[in-house]
This record gives structure tokens, C-alpha cells and sequence, in this order.
């Protein structure tokens, strides 16, 4: 008690709700116990937050591992609170005026802290951030500094799930605020289902106003085919692999002829690990958005370490799984639709012969759509099966199109638009549903994007991106007849449920959506480089306003329209310019110089 | 079009001589840095470096002060501003040339034609000479820098050696004496110590060379030691090389015969510079192709014989001062452009110039020795007169008429 008095006084002017919070609290989340050195130190459902010998060497050890990442003029906000000893640690040796925050998701944890043992003076400099997740984000987006996390683990578990949640509301908000222009290279594959996607991304990066360089594989897809047609497996296998090397290399020298600020591989990229780790080295920062359901595709485990920031579309089991590979950041990053490819069509008669039916799927034949479908045949509608690898499915050739050929993306869009009740079944290679229903396809977003009906197999993460008026789900391939034949008679509730998901989409599923969180996902790891570009810190403006007036940077600025993002190399280019025949300033002929060497540092080749 | 005139001097004036590339470079500004002294005794020369050859630098005759150029620390700089943002760098790169120098030279002789060097200049003098005319983006050379540019891509046999133009890019003719680099009393490693110490001849072989093209095989090297320990009964050949070299050292020697062993010593990768220059002055002769080491042990007063083949010219960049010998690898005509790549080795020749016999000849390789008069180095074919070759003065006639008269 009186240790908790002591403290609390420290903090009574400042913070005087906290205050008042604290005495309310009843405490006692943590349990206390000695460590060898003789300091307190506690734990939580029998783990220890602190180390059992000596807590303030342990803390010491974070302090000094944390500070060198920190940048001057970031606010350092640190996730778990424990007993404060990193904190403490993390006050004491940073420089006097650099701001520190701490997340307080629970008061009674904090109570427990200040109950524990007496603070000093450094406790009244802290910025305490309460609330619900969502207002401790709103509390961090509206501070001026950037922010950088410093995660205290053992301390920082306790509340795990309200970390994720102001992870994600954060993103969101620095997304939307998010302006500057950043150059990202988009490393596509060399085909299948997530070259769409590739391509999707590259269109809502640069209609958010980024630079794009598409580093476009699928070029070199008939060449893979060909390398593909050897009939002995290790000769096909060998001389495929070096063919994907070949392509990661002239990944490199694409990268290296124009240097982007991120490099965003999508799904079966051919990035080989070395080629990445080549990159990390040469200081670039890459990403990778894994589109694939990562239990069927399982090349991640060779790259998860190669990779700075992994975006997944499932979550727990396979975050974790990435991080045991030896991934770093991971997040969650559901699949989405792109409006200008999926919106309302209205068909020609002819169209509506050609695409239209009461029900139709559109897919590969998987085991589980193979044993399903089937069932779901009757005589009371029509249906329309669309898609390949539909071989010896005998059942199915009555109603299988196009004798199984693979259909673009216009002819979905037609099928979607054309159908009154679309079948969304997510592949298994099981003859049922899914075992493990978590992620979402994107047919999903897509269905919903073109204003179109559909029934969905259930999704465990479904319900936080549409609700049940937007999206209806089935339970049980037992449900799907009846459900058919409700939704055919429905025609009101059928347009209600698809106008309403096709909102939700525009309104929080297009790939401009997401790339905006990926990037802020991005930018909120690294706040003084990919951050400080989107918070638009490298526009002339900017630059201008923070540049000392006596020198001749800021009329160099000058030169440049307000809002451009302007490098080194623009500086640079501008003066070569605009050289022959005029004496150059000093700060010009500096620019030349460190351009020079940024030129060779970039050297990847 | 004459180079532009040294204004006569009443005040003694600062200046610097930018040197920017590689050691053997470095060592072949000496006659510049002379030709200076000689002309302007008054002035204070000082010499702009790479820094890891600063310590060369400060033994080259006529420099007062060498300025270290942290080419690493400005890569460093260059990938921060690229990541953090540049205003900050480009003031503590301005700091940092400040701290170079506090006033700005009064004239800076630029001996490269890297962008670098050039801009470097510009920081760091009021008046630039040398490599280029008018401003550092200008693009426009000097006609010694053009001279040399010609003589490089066309592989023109021509009679003036590199380190006379970088003299001519300094408004100078060739210095009336050359002065071999002092080497300061230095140690080596103490199991290195006995190298020169006693009998000998002692022969430096330098096993490697900066570019891959002209590194001579392990298994010529090794032939020529072979032979060299065999025929010469007194001699000692020392292996000298960097750290990257090793490996080659140990090839070479592992290949030798046991009996042999005993007679060779091995300093790659155990030197530095300074050590270097010690060492290379306890040998009596020092065999290597076209290389920095070479070029160091003209320079520090040691005879050499150097193998010169790829792109490697004796007329441009041979060991300079007199009584030296280079074997030249000849390409065939229509090869002129392309690096030469000899099929044999002028081994057992070269162990004949060891034992004084100057007349021997091998396919595809000329011989060459050096002499040096008021026009600077030139080579002479072995078996002919040194008649100083005319072309030198043509030469310098057109571009420094100044001199010439």
C-alpha cells in the first residue's frame, strides 16, 4: 500500500483519471513473487512476466536491444506492462526529451505494478494510454510523431488479443490518412490463381497514387510449360527450378534498374530464399501477401525467413505457424475484390442463354465439389457448371460447360451476373466441406462485388467482413437443396442480400482497401522510412519546411512541384539537369557526391 | 589545344593533387607531385587519398599532408539518406569535408576522371585542373585526360607513360629527377624478419593481381619458382600478396617440390602497406604482372620484371624510371582491342634475365626495358638501340606546347 501511494502521487497531476481509475481497480491479475536477486518479479497462469534471477539485468538487456531501432522526434510506445521494469529500463536510457507511451489495456495491471515497488521520478514522463482498444488507437493516430512499437513479450501475452485489435484499428486509421507516394515493385507468378490477384494489386496501388513497377512472370509461362513437358520427374523438376532462379535473378536486375521502397511478392512469386536474403542485405524491404490456403501450399516454411512481413489470409493457427518457420511480422490480410473487373453486367438475351441458369458454380473439380455438387442437381432448376479439371466427373457432364475449358474473367463476371443463386464452395481435398473452414476465397468478395446472390459454405473468419443480411451461409451440404429452392422464390431477399454485400465490399473490401492496410501495416513497423514517406514527409513541402533556410537546399526544393516526392536521386537528376554552363552551389555539388555512392550502394548485380 | 598555364606564383598557394583510384595509380602520380615541387618549391602540396592508402601516401616525396578520403563511411552515408531521408547527410557530409579542410585550396590538380574525383575537387578547391575543363558536369576533357582516354580504347602505340601525362594533366612537363619513396624503418611479423637478411638474391613473385584477367595461373608461378630454386641456388623467392591471395600462395606451394620448401616465404595477407613497401625494399628483384605491389617496388628503388599481358600496355603503365624490364604479351592485330590471353609463360627467359642473359626470346612475348629522359619513361625493345622515340615529343608538342618550348 504504500508503495502504491507513492507512485500514484507521482502521476496525481498529470494523470488524475488514471489515478482515481487505479484506486477503483482491485488489482491482483498478476502474481508476485521474489526472484533470486532480491527485486520482485511476477507471473501470470504460472509463466513468468519478469525473470525469476534478475529482473532489471533482463530488462536492461531489452532496454539496450530496443533503443537502437528508435529514431529522434518517434513516439516509443510500448506494448505490455508487467512490473514496469522495461520500461523503466527503456526511460532511463533513452535520450532526455524522446517521448515514451505505454498501452494499458488493463488497469488492474498496472495497479498491480504500482503496488509492487516504489518508481521514481521517470514515472510522471510517461504518456499512459487506457481505454478500449479502439480509443488507445484513436489516442495513437492523433499524436504528430511517429510511432514506434517496442513489444515487451513475456508482459505483452497477458493481452494479446487487445494488441491485435489496435494493431488492426490503428492500421486502418494511419491507412486512411496515409498520402505519400511510395515506389512498390509487384512480383507477380508465373501463373495460376493468384496472377489475377497480382494484377488486381497493381491497379489499386496506383490508383492510390503510388509508383508501381510489375514485375510480370506470367511472360514466361509457355517457357515453364515447355520446360514442364520432360517425361522424367527429375529432369522436369531440376531444370524448373533453374528456371525459377533464372526468373528470381531477373527479379534482381529489374530491382535494380529502378529501386522501389518495397517489394510486394504475391502468392508463388518466383523468389527463391537467397534471392531475398540478397535483398535484405542490400537493405531493400520486401513482403510477401501468401493468398494460398497455407495448409495445402507449403513452400512457405523455406521462405518464411527470407520474407520482412508476411500478410496471410488465415489467422492463429497459421500466423503462429509462420513465426515458428522463422517469419518475423505476419498479419492477416483477407482476400478482396477488385470493382473495376467484378460489377453488375446486365446481359444481352443472348448472353443470358449463353451464361445464364437458376444455380451455377464456377471452379476446379476438387474432390469435395465432386462429391457435392451432384447433390445439389435437380430437375426443379437449371445448372451451369463452369470451370476445368473437371476429367471423369460422369456425374457432373450433363450441366459441366465448355467441355470443362478454363473461363476468363469477363466470362465469370457473365456466369456471376447471369445466375439467381451462385454456389460458393470452398475447395477441399476431402469429400465434404472443409475441415478447417477459416480463410475466404476470393469468389467470395468477387460474387459480392458483381452484385450477385450467393450461398456460401460457412467460414469461421466469414462473419467479421460480411454479416448474415449480406451473405448466407450453409451449414450442412444437407441445407443446400432447400436453401435453393427458398432463395429461387426470394427475388427481393436475394437482391437485398446481394446489394448489400456488393456496399460492404466498396465499402471495406476492394484491393485499394487492402493495400492500404498493408502498406500501413508496413509503415507503422518502419515509421522512419516507408512510414515517413506515407505520412508524405519526403514531399517538397515537407522537405522545404524542414530544411534549414541559410542553406541552398531549400531553393533546390523549390524547383519541384509542392506535393512530389522528391529523393535524392530527383534532386540529383534535376541539377545534372540543369548544369552545363552555371557555377553549382556547394549543397549542389554534395548532392552529386552522396548521390554517386547512392547510385553504387544500390548496385545489386 | 595547350592545357591551361600555372599562373606564376607570388604567394606560397595551398594545393591539393586528387588521387582517387588505386595503389598503382597512386604511386604513378610521384613524377607529378615532383614536377610540382620542382616548378613551385614554395608550395604546400598536399594529396587526396582513398583512405586505406593514406599511409603510402604520406611516404610520397614532395606531399606535406595526405587528406583521407572515407570512401566506405560516404557508402554508409549514402544508404542512410536513402532510407532516413538526405537533409542530415548532406549537412554531415559538408561537416565532414569541412573538417578536411578549413579554408578551400587554392587549386586542385585532379588526376582521374571518376565523377567522384572531379566533384571532390570542386568541394575542395577554388580552381580545378587536370582531368576535365569547365564545370564538374560538364563532360568535357582535358586533352591530356583525352589523350589517355584515346590511348586506352584504341590501344595506340604510343611513347608517353602514364605517369608523364598525369604531369601534363598538371601543366607540367616530367620532373628532371625522380626521388624513390623513403621507407621508414618498419618491422615485419618477427618470422618474416629474416627476409633480406642474408644471402640471396631474394625474388618478391606477387601471386595475385587486382583484376581476374590478369592473374598469372598458379601452375606458371609455380613452374618459374621451380625452376628459379633449381638454377639459382642461392636465391629466395618470397610470396607476396593480400589476404584474398592466400589461397593462391598455398596452391603454389603446395605444389613445389619439399626440398624447396624451405627457400620460400609466404606474406600474404600478413602486411600492411607500410610493412609492404619494407619488405619489397629487402628484395633485389620483384616479378608480377601489371599491379599495385609492382609498381610499388619501382617506386620504393627495387628493380622489377613485369609479365604484361590482358589489357596491361608497358608504354602506358610499365614500372617507371629506368632499368626495369617488361615481358609483353603480343595479340594479334586484329585482337588489338581484346585483352591478350597468353598460352605460355615466359618462365625460363625470365630466369635468364635473373642470371644477367638479356637475349632471350619467347613466342608471342616481346621484351622491354626502361629508360627514362627530360620527355619521361619510355621503353625500349631488348636488342635495340634506346633511342629515345620520337613520337613522346610529337606528343607533347601538341598538348603542351608550353612545356615544349
Amino acid at each position: 500500500m504504500e508503495y502504491l501511494n507513492h507512485n500514484l502521487e507521482r502521476l496525481r497531476h498529470s494523470y488524475p483519471a488514471l489515478v482515481a481509475a487505479l484506486r477503483e481497480s482491485r488489482g491482483g491479475v498478476l502474481t508476485m513473487a521474489s526472484s533470486r536477486e532480491g527485486a520482485p518479479s511476477a507471473t501470470h497462469g504460472g509463466q513468468w512476466i519478469h525473470s525469476a534471477y534478475d529482473p532489471r539485468k533482463e530488462s536492461g538487456s531489452w532496454a539496450e536491444q530496443q533503443v537502437g531501432e528508435w529514431k529522434t522526434g518517434e513516439l516509443g510506445v510500448v506494448l505490455g506492462v508487467g512490473l514496469l521494469y522495461h520500461v523503466e529500463a527503456l526511460a532511463l536510457i533513452k535520450p532526455p526529451k524522446w517521448r515514451l507511451a505505454v498501452v494499458v489495456p488493463d488497469v488492474s495491471v498496472l495497479k498491480d505494478a504500482m503496488g509492487a515497488r516504489p518508481f521514481e521520478s521517470w514515472i510522471s514522463t510517461i504518456q499512459w494510454i487506457t481505454g478500449t482498444p479502439n480509443e488507445i488507437a484513436e489516442r495513437l493516430a492523433a499524436q504528430s510523431a511517429p510511432l514506434r512499437f517496442f513489444t515487451y513479450g513475456p508482459a505483452a501475452r497477458l493481452h494479446g488479443e487487445e494488441h491485435q485489435q489496435l494493431e488492426t484499428s490503428l492500421r486502418r486509421m494511419v491507412a486512411r490518412k496515409a498520402g505519400g507516394q511510395l515506389h512498390v515493385a509487384v512480383v507477380g507468378p508465373i501463373y495460376g490463381g493468384s496472377l489475377p490477384v497480382a494484377r488486381y494489386v497493381v491497379r489499386a496501388l496506383g490508383e492510390l497514387g503510388h509508383r508501381v513497377t510489375w514485375i510480370d512472370h506470367s511472360v514466361h509461362h509457355a517457357s515453364h510449360e515447355a520446360f514442364g513437358s520432360f517425361r522424367e520427374a527429375r529432369y522436369r523438376l531440376t531444370v524448373q527450378s533453374r528456371f525459377a532462379d533464372v526468373l528470381s535473378f531477373s527479379t534482381i536486375a529489374k530491382i535494380a534498374e529502378d529501386p522501389p521502397d518495397l517489394v510486394l511478392a504475391i502468392a508463388q512469386a518466383p523468389m527463391t530464399l537467397a534471392v531475398l536474403q540478397h535483398l535484405r542485405k542490400k537493405k531493400f524491404t520486401t513482403a510477401m501477401w501468401f493468398v494460398e490456403n497455407y495448409r495445402h501450399l507449403t513452400y512457405w516454411r523455406q521462405l518464411a525467413g527470407g520474407y520482412d512481413y508476411w500478410f496471410v489470409i488465415q489467422q492463429e493457427e497459421c500466423i503462429e505457424a509462420l513465426k515458428r518457420a522463422g517469419a518475423t511480422q505476419v498479419h492477416y490480410l483477407p482476400m478482396a475484390a477488385d470493382p473495376a473487373v467484378h460489377h453488375p453486367v446486365t446481359l444481352t438475351t443472348d448472353e443470358q442463354q449463353e451464361y445464364g441458369a437458376d444455380v451455377s458454380f464456377v471452379g476446379a473439380g476438387y474432390d469435395n465439389r465432386r462429391s457435392l455438387l451432384p447433390r445439389w442437381l435437380s430437375k426443379e432448376w437449371t445448372f451451369k457448371l463452369w470451370g476445368n479439371e473437371w476429367d471423369g466427373a460422369t456425374n457432373l457432364s450433363s450441366v459441366l460447360q465448355r467441355s470443362g475449358a478454363r473461363i476468363d474473367t469477363d466470362a465469370c463476371v457473365r456466369v456471376f451476373n447471369g445466375t439467381t443463386v451462385n454456389l460458393n464452395l470452398h475447395s477441399s481435398s476431402s469429400a465434404g466441406l472443409d475441415a478447417h473452414p477459416d480463410f475466404i476465397n476470393p469468389r467470395t468478395f468477387e460474387l459480392a462485388a458483381c452484385g450477385a446472390f450467393q450461398l456460401v459454405d460457412e467460414r469461421t473468419l466469414l462473419p467479421e467482413l460480411f454479416s448474415s443480411d449480406e451473405m448466407m451461409c450453409f451449414h450442412s451440404p444437407d441445407d443446400v437443396p432447400s436453401l435453393i429452392r427458398t432463395w429461387l422464390k426470394d427475388s427481393v431477399g436475394r437482391r437485398d442480400h446481394a446489394e448489400a454485400a456488393r456496399r460492404r465490399v466498396l465499402r471495406e473490401h476492394t484491393y485499394r482497401h487492402r493495400l492500404q492496410d498493408l502498406l500501413a501495416a508496413v509503415g507503422m513497423q518502419q515509421p522512419d522510412r516507408i512510414g515517413s514517406i506515407l505520412r508524405g514527409e519526403r514531399t517538397a513541402t515537407e522537405l522545404k519546411r524542414r530544411t534549414d533556410p541559410a542553406t541552398e537546399l531549400a531553393p533546390l526544393l523549390s524547383r519541384f512541384p509542392p506535393h512530389q516526392r522528391v529523393e535524392l536521386k530527383d534532386l540529383a537528376a534535376d541539377i545534372r539537369s540543369r548544369a552545363p554552363g552555371r557555377e553549382l552551389s556547394r549543397e549542389e555539388l554534395l548532392v552529386l557526391m552522396l548521390d554517386s555512392y547512392r547510385a553504387e550502394t544500390r548496385d545489386l548485380l | 589545344m595547350p592545357s591551361k598555364p600555372l599562373l606564376p606564383s607570388e604567394m606560397t598557394q595551398r594545393v591539393l593533387v586528387i588521387q582517387l583510384a588505386r595503389l598503382g595509380d597512386l604511386v604513378q602520380t610521384i613524377p607529378a607531385i615532383t614536377a610540382l615541387k620542382e616548378s613551385h618549391a614554395d608550395w604546400d602540396v598536399d594529396l587526396l587519398c582513398p583512405m586505406p592508402l593514406a599511409e603510402i601516401g604520406q611516404l610520397l616525396p614532395g606531399i606535406s599532408a595526405v587528406v583521407k578520403w572515407d570512401g566506405a563511411a560516404w557508402h554508409r552515408r549514402a544508404a542512410s539518406a536513402e532510407a532516413d531521408g538526405y537533409s542530415a547527410y548532406i549537412a554531415a557530409a559538408d561537416a565532414e569535408l569541412r573538417a578536411m579542410t578549413e579554408d578551400l585550396y587554392d587549386r586542385a590538380f585532379v588526376l582521374n576522371q571518376h565523377p567522384r574525383s572531379i566533384l571532390a575537387g570542386a568541394l575542395l578547391a577554388r580552381e580545378n585542373i587536370g582531368a576535365i575543363t569547365g564545370g564538374p558536369l560538364d563532360q568535357k576533357l582535358s586533352p591530356w585526360a583525352l589523350y589517355i582516354r584515346s590511348v586506352a580504347s584504341a590501344k595506340q602505340s604510343n611513347r608517353i607513360h602514364l605517369a608523364d601525362a598525369f604531369c601534363g594533366m598538371c601543366g607540367m612537363s616530367p620532373p628532371k629527377r625522380i626521388i624513390p619513396i623513403q621507407v621508414p624503418e618498419t618491422a615485419l611479423p618477427i618470422d618474416l624478419d629474416p627476409i633480406g637478411q642474408s644471402e640471396g638474391p631474394w625474388i618478391s613473385v606477387l601471386v595475385g593481381a587486382g583484376d581476374q584477367e590478369r592473374l598469372v595461373p598458379v601452375a606458371a608461378w609455380e613452374r618459374m619458382i621451380t625452376e628459379c630454386l633449381e638454377i639459382l641456388p642461392a636465391s629466395r623467392i618470397v610470396l607476396v600478396g593480400d589476404q584474398q591471395e592466400q589461397e593462391r600462395a598455398q596452391s603454389i606451394q603446395g605444389s613445389l617440390p619439399l626440398s624447396l620448401l624451405g627457400r620460400v616465404w609466404d606474406t600474404t595477407g600478413r602486411l600492411s602497406l607500410i610493412q609492404l613497401a619494407s619488405l619489397l625494399t629487402r628484395c633485389q628483384i620483384v616479378i608480377g604482372a601489371d599491379t599495385g605491389p609492382l609498381h610499388l617496388a619501382a617506386a620504393v628503388g627495387t628493380r622489377v620484371i613485369g609479365w604484361y599481358f590482358a589489357r596491361a600496355r608497358v608504354h602506358e603503365t610499365g614500372p617507371y624510371g629506368p632499368n626495369h624490364w617488361v615481358w609483353q604479351a603480343e595479340g594479334r592485330e586484329r585482337d588489338r582491342m581484346d585483352a591478350v590471353k597468353p598460352s605460355r609463360w615466359p618462365i625460363t627467359e625470365t630466369i635468364a634475365l635473373l642470371r644477367g642473359h638479356y637475349d632471350a626470346t619467347v613466342a608471342d612475348w616481346s621484351l622491354w626495358e626502361s629508360y627514362r629522359d627530360h620527355w619521361g619513361a619510355y621503353y625500349v625493345e631488348a636488342g635495340h638501340e634506346p633511342i629515345e622515340p620520337l613520337q613522346r615529343e610529337q606528343v607533347w608538342r601538341q598538348l603542351q606546347p608550353s612545356s615544349v618550348s
